[in-house]
C-alpha cells in the first residue's frame, strides 16, 4: 500500500490540523474550527452535494462530501426491468454525457449474448460518444469558470453546447436523454446532411470557439494563479483512490480505456492521450481542453472512414435474453471509467447490475486535495473533479 | 442670495434640505441607470439580450420595476441575529456612497460643497463602506456572511492604503486638496499622463473597493453564496445594490475628475464631459467585470501590499523628486 | 521570469480576454424570443406518444394489444380493450391511458407497436398546473395526433 502511504507523508500537509489536532486544538482554546456546511443548496456544487467543511479561517481542514441527496436506487430498479428497459434508464446516471451510459448497458448485453454489430453501427456510436464527450467537457469548461469567478465563458460554453445538442435532436430526437442505442445497433440512421452539419459544427468549434475559450480563460494570468499548485493529486495518491479519467491522467498516468479495451472503432483512429504532471488544478483543465481536440480529430476520422449499411444488427434476436454468467464491461466516459458489473442468472432481467460511477470515486479525492488549501480552492477544486450527482448517487 | 428677511440657520437648512434631495436624486436617477446598463452590457458581451420588456424595446425601465418588486417582497430578518446592527447596515452603506457627491465638482461652480480638504473627506467618507459590510457581516450570524465581511475587513483595509498613496501623488502633483482646483490644474495636460502609475493604482484599487469582480470576494457568489448580504431581502438587499452602483459611479467620478481632466473638455458643457468620462470608466469595470475570474484572498493581499504599495510609494517619491529638482 | 516579463504576460493575456467580450459585445445575439418566437423541432423531435388515428377510417390504429404497455420501463401505459355486447375483446381499445408525469420519453412503446399505432408527437408545450393534468386519456392523445406533428421512427431508419 504504497499509495496510501503517500497520502499521509504528502509535504502539502506539513504544518496543517489534521481533524484531531484541530479537536486538539479547540480544547485547549488555541483554534476555533467553524464547520460549515456547502450545499446541498448552495450555487457551486453542481447539483445536491454536501460537503461538510471544516475551517480554520479560511483554511480547509477537512472537507467532508455527502453525499445520496440525488439517490433514485438505479441498481435495484433494474433487477426488474427487462434489458432493452435499462438502456434510455441508464441515460439519468451521467447526464451530461449520456450516450457513454447506453453504450455500457448495451455493450455488457452485446457481449454477454455476442452480438456482432455491423460496421456502420460502430462507427457512429464512436462518433456520438466522442460528440458527447466535447459537449461535456464544454460544460465542464462553463462550470469551472463559473467556480472561479468567471461568469461569461459559461455563457460562451453553453452556446456553443447548443449547436450540438441541435444535432443530438435532429438524430436522436433529443436533446440530453438521448435514448438512441439500442442492443444490436443505433435506434435510427443519420442523414448526409447531418453528417455535413457535424463537420461544419466542429469547425466552426475549432476555429471559433475554442479559441475565445483559450483567450478568455485558460491563457488568463489570474486563471493560472488560480490553478496552478492547487488540488495536487500526486500519481501514487490518484492510483491508490482508484481515481480514473482526467483526474487520473492529469496526475501523469498514461491510462484510457479507449486504448486498454477495444470497443468502437478507437483502434482504428489515430488519437493522443493528453497526460499532465503535477496532477492539479491547472493540469486537469489542461487535459479536458486537449481532449476537446482529439475528440474532434476522432470524429473527422470516423466520418472519413463511415461506411454504408445497416446501423441495427439484423442478426439481433427479438427477446433479449442473457446466458447466465457474469461480465465487467468499461466504457470511457469524459469523467472516467464507467464500468458495469452485470450479473445474469440467464432470462429477461439482469440478477445485478453494479454500476462503477467515476465520479462517485473521484470525488473521494475532495478532501485529500483540498486539505491545507483555502475555501475558494475548495470550489475550484471540486469543479475540476467534474462530478455529476445523478451519477455519484445513482 | 439669502433673502433679508430669513434668519440664517433657516437659510442654512433649507439649503441643506435642498441640497441632500437634489444629490439624492441624481445619486439615485445614475444608479437605476446604471443597474440598467450593466444587465444590458454583460447580456451583450455574453451574447444575450439583457432585460428587454419593461419600458420600450431596450427595457430602460427594468429598474424601476425592479425597485417595485423588490419594495413589495417579505422583509426577512434572521432571528438571531444582531437586529440593531443588521438593520443599520444597509443605511450606513448607503451613506458614504452619497456623501462623496457632496464634494465632486460637475463645473467650476457646479458644486454641492466646494471643500478645501476635499480629497481628505473622500478617503475618510468611503472607510464606512467598510463599516457596514462588517455590520452586515455580523449583524447576519450567518457562516457566510461571517466570512464575506471577514474578507472585506482585510480586503478594504489593505486597497485603501494604496487608493490613498495614489491620491497623496495627486495632492502633490497639483499642490492642493481642493477637487475645484485640481480640475482647474488639468487645464492644460489632464493628470494622468505625468501620473499613470497613480491612476493605475487607483483604478484597481477602487474596482477592489467597490467588491467587484475580479475583487469580488466578500461576495463571491460560488463560495459564499452572497457573501455579506446572504441573509438580506426586499428593500434592505436593495440598499446594498444601490450602494454598490452610486459607489461605482462616484469611483468613476472621481477618476475621471482626479486623472482624466474633469469638466475639462471641448464644444460641450463642462458637466456633459465629466458624465461621458464617467460613465466611459464605468464601462471599463463592467468590462474587467464581466471578463475576469475572481482571484484568490491570499494573491488579493499580494497584490495590495506587496506590488500596489510600493509601487504606490515609489511613484510618490518620483513625484516628489521631480518637483524638488524642477522647483 | 522577471518581473517585468510577467508583468508584459499579465497585460497581454488580460487584453486578449478583454478583446473576446470586447467583440461579442458587437455581435449579434443569439436570444430566440421563445414565447413570442415559435422554436422550430427537427422531425423526429419526441415528446410524448399519441395514438395515431386512421385516415381512411376515422378510427384509431391501435388493436389494445398491450405490447407498448409491456414495453414501457416505467409502467405508464395503461390499455384495456373494448369488450362487446357478445362479452369477447375486440379489437380496439376501451381505455388507453398515459401519465405523462412518469414518462420518460424514450421511444419504446413506439418501436413496440406492430401495428403503426403509436406515434412521437413533437408538441412540447404540454405543462400543466398539477400533476393530474398530466394524465391523458385515449381521446386526448388522438387529439394531440391531429393537432401536431408526429412521427414514428424505429428499426434504423435515416433521419
Amino acid at each position: 500500500m504504497k499509495g496510501v502511504g503517500a497520502v499521509a507523508e504528502h509535504p502539502k500537509l506539513q504544518g496543517v490540523y489534521s481533524p484531531e489536532e484541530a479537536a486538539q486544538a479547540a480544547r485547549e482554546g488555541t483554534v476555533e474550527p467553524l464547520t460549515i456546511n456547502l450545499g446541498p443548496q448552495h450555487p457551486s456544487t453542481h447539483g445536491v452535494l454536501r460537503v461538510i467543511t471544516t475551517l480554520d479561517g479560511e483554511t480547509v481542514l477537512k472537507a467532508d462530501p455527502d453525499i445520496g441527496y440525488l439517490h433514485r436506487n438505479w441498481e435495484k430498479i433494474v433487477e426488474s426491468w427487462h434489458y432493452p428497459q435499462i438502456v434510455p434508464f441508464s441515460d439519468r446516471n451521467d447526464y451530461l454525457s449520456a450516450i457513454f451510459n447506453e453504450w455500457l448497458v448495451c455493450r455488457a448485453v452485446e457481449e454477454a449474448m455476442g452480438i456482432e454489430l455491423t460496421e456502420r453501427a460502430q462507427v457512429l456510436r464512436t462518433v456520438f460518444a466522442e460528440l458527447n464527450r466535447l459537449v461535456s467537457h464544454q460544460m465542464w469548461f462553463g462550470t469551472y469558470a463559473m467556480d472561479i469567478g468567471a461568469f461569461t465563458p459559461f455563457l460562451y460554453a453553453l452556446r456553443d453546447r447548443e449547436w450540438a445538442y441541435d444535432l443530438f435532436e435532429k438524430a436522436t430526437g433529443a436533446r440530453q436523454l438521448y435514448a438512441y442505442f439500442r442492443i444490436g445497433g443505433l435506434r435510427n440512421d443519420v442523414s448526409d446532411a447531418w453528417v455535413q452539419e457535424l463537420r461544419d459544427y466542429l469547425d466552426y468549434f475549432e476555429r471559433e470557439a475554442y479559441p475565445a475559450y483559450m483567450d478568455l480563460l485558460y491563457n488568463n494570468e489570474i486563471f493560472r494563479v488560480r490553478s496552478e499548485g492547487v488540488g495536487v493529486v500526486p500519481k501514487e495518491v490518484a492510483i491508490a483512490y482508484g481515481a480514473s479519467g482526467p483526474m487520473l491522467r492529469a496526475s501523469g498516468v498514461r491510462h484510457d480505456i479507449r486504448r486498454v479495451e477495444r470497443y468502437g472503432v478507437y483502434d482504428r483512429c489515430d488519437f493522443d492521450i493528453p497526460v499532465g504532471k503535477n496532477g492539479d488544478n491547472l493540469d486537469r483543465a489542461t487535459v479536458r481542453m486537449k481532449e476537446m481536440i482529439e475528440s474532434i480529430k476522432i470524429i473527422r476520422q470516423c466520418l472519413d472512414m463511415l461506411p454504408e449499411g445497416e446501423v441495427f444488427s439484423p442478426k439481433t434476436p427479438r427477446v433479449i435474453k442473457v446466458p447466465e454468467g457474469d461480465w465487467y464491461v468499461r466504457v470511457e466516459s469524459p469523467r472516467g471509467e464507467i464500468g458495469l458489473w452485470l450479473v445474469s442468472t440467464g432470462g429477461l432481467q439482469p440478477y445485478r447490475m453494479k454500476w462503477r460511477a467515476p465520479s462517485f470515486v473521484n470525488l473521494q479525492l475532495l478532501n485529500y486535495m483540498t486539505r491545507g488549501e483555502k475555501i475558494a480552492d475548495l470550489i475550484a477544486s471540486l469543479g475540476t473533479i467534474d462530478i455529476i450527482l445523478g451519477e455519484v448517487d445513482r | 442670495m439669502q433673502p433679508e428677511w430669513m434668519a440664517p440657520w433657516l437659510w442654512t437648512l433649507i439649503l441643506a434640505v435642498v441640497k441632500t434631495i437634489v444629490v439624492i436624486a441624481f445619486v439615485s436617477l445614475n444608479a437605476a441607470v446604471l443597474i440598467w446598463l450593466e444587465r444590458k452590457v454583460s447580456g451583450h458581451m455574453q451574447n444575450r439580450v439583457g432585460p428587454l420588456r419593461v419600458g420600450g424595446p431596450a427595457g430602460i425601465l427594468q429598474s424601476v420595476a425592479d425597485i417595485i418588486k423588490l419594495l413589495a417582497k417579505e422583509d426577512f430578518v434572521p432571528q438571531r441575529g444582531d437586529r440593531w446592527i443588521w438593520w443599520l447596515a444597509p443605511s450606513v452603506a448607503f451613506a458614504p456612497a452619497f456623501l462623496v457627491f457632496w464634494v465632486l465638482p460637475f463645473g467650476p461652480h457646479l458644486v454641492v460643497e466646494d471643500f478645501n480638504v476635499g480629497l481628505i473627506f473622500i478617503t475618510a467618507v468611503t472607510s464606512f463602506t467598510l463599516l457596514s459590510i462588517f455590520m452586515a457581516g455580523w449583524g447576519s450570524n450567518d457562516k457566510y456572511s461571517l466570512i464575506g465581511a471577514m474578507r472585506a475587513g482585510a480586503q478594504l483595509f489593505s486597497y485603501e492604503i494604496p487608493m490613498a498613496m495614489a491620491l497623496v501623488a495627486v495632492a502633490l502633483a497639483t499642490g492642493t486638496l481642493n477637487l475645484t482646483a485640481i480640475v482647474e490644474k488639468q487645464r492644460h495636460m489632464w493628470l494622468i499622463v505625468p501620473q499613470i502609475l497613480a491612476f493605475l493604482v487607483f483604478y484597481i484599487s477602487s474596482v477592489a473597493e467597490l467588491n467587484r469582480t475580479p475583487f469580488d470576494l466578500a461576495e463571491a457568489e460560488s463560495e459564499l453564496v452572497a457573501g455579506y448580504h446572504t441573509e438580506y431581502s426586499g428593500i434592505r438587499w436593495s440598499m446594498f445594490f444601490f450602494a454598490e452602483y452610486t459607489n461605482l459611479l462616484t469611483s468613476s467620478a472621481l477618476a475621471a475628475i482626479l486623472f482624466l481632466g474633469g469638466w475639462h473638455g471641448p464644444w460641450l458643457p463642462g458637466w456633459a464631459w465629466l458624465l461621458i468620462k464617467t460613465y466611459l470608466l464605468v464601462f471599463v469595470g463592467m468590462w474587467i467585470r464581466w471578463t475576469l475570474p475572481r482571484v484568490r484572498i491570499d494573491q488579493l493581499m499580494d497584490l495590495g501590499w506587496k506590488f500596489l504599495l510600493p509601487v504606490s510609494l515609489v511613484n510618490i517619491a518620483a513625484t516628489g523628486l521631480y518637483l524638488v529638482v524642477v522647483r | 521570469m522577471s518581473l517585468v516579463q510577467q508583468l508584459a504576460r499579465t497585460a497581454a493575456t488580460m487584453a486578449k480576454g478583454h478583446l473576446v467580450t470586447l467583440r461579442e459585445l458587437f455581435r449579434k445575439p443569439m436570444t430566440i424570443h421563445y414565447p413570442d418566437e415559435p422554436v422550430p423541432h427537427p422531425v423526429g423531435f419526441r415528446s410524448i406518444p399519441v395514438l395515431k388515428v386512421n385516415e381512411e377510417s376515422g378510427k384509431l390504429n391501435c388493436t389494445a394489444c398491450g405490447l407498448c404497455a409491456r414495453s414501457c420501463p416505467p409502467a405508464i401505459i395503461f390499455v384495456e380493450s373494448f369488450i362487446g355486447e357478445d362479452g369477447r375483446r375486440k379489437q380496439w381499445p376501451a381505455k388507453f391511458d398515459l401519465d405523462l408525469s412518469r414518462c420518460m420519453v424514450c421511444n419504446l412503446c413506439v418501436e413496440a407497436c406492430p401495428f403503426d399505432a403509436l406515434e412521437m408527437s413533437e408538441d412540447a408545450e404540454l405543462s400543466a398546473y398539477t400533476i393530474e393534468d398530466l394524465y391523458f386519456t385515449m381521446d386526448e392523445l388522438a387529439a394531440l395526433w391531429k393537432t401536431s406533428r408526429s412521427v414514428r421512427i424505429a428499426g434504423g431508419q435515416k433521419v
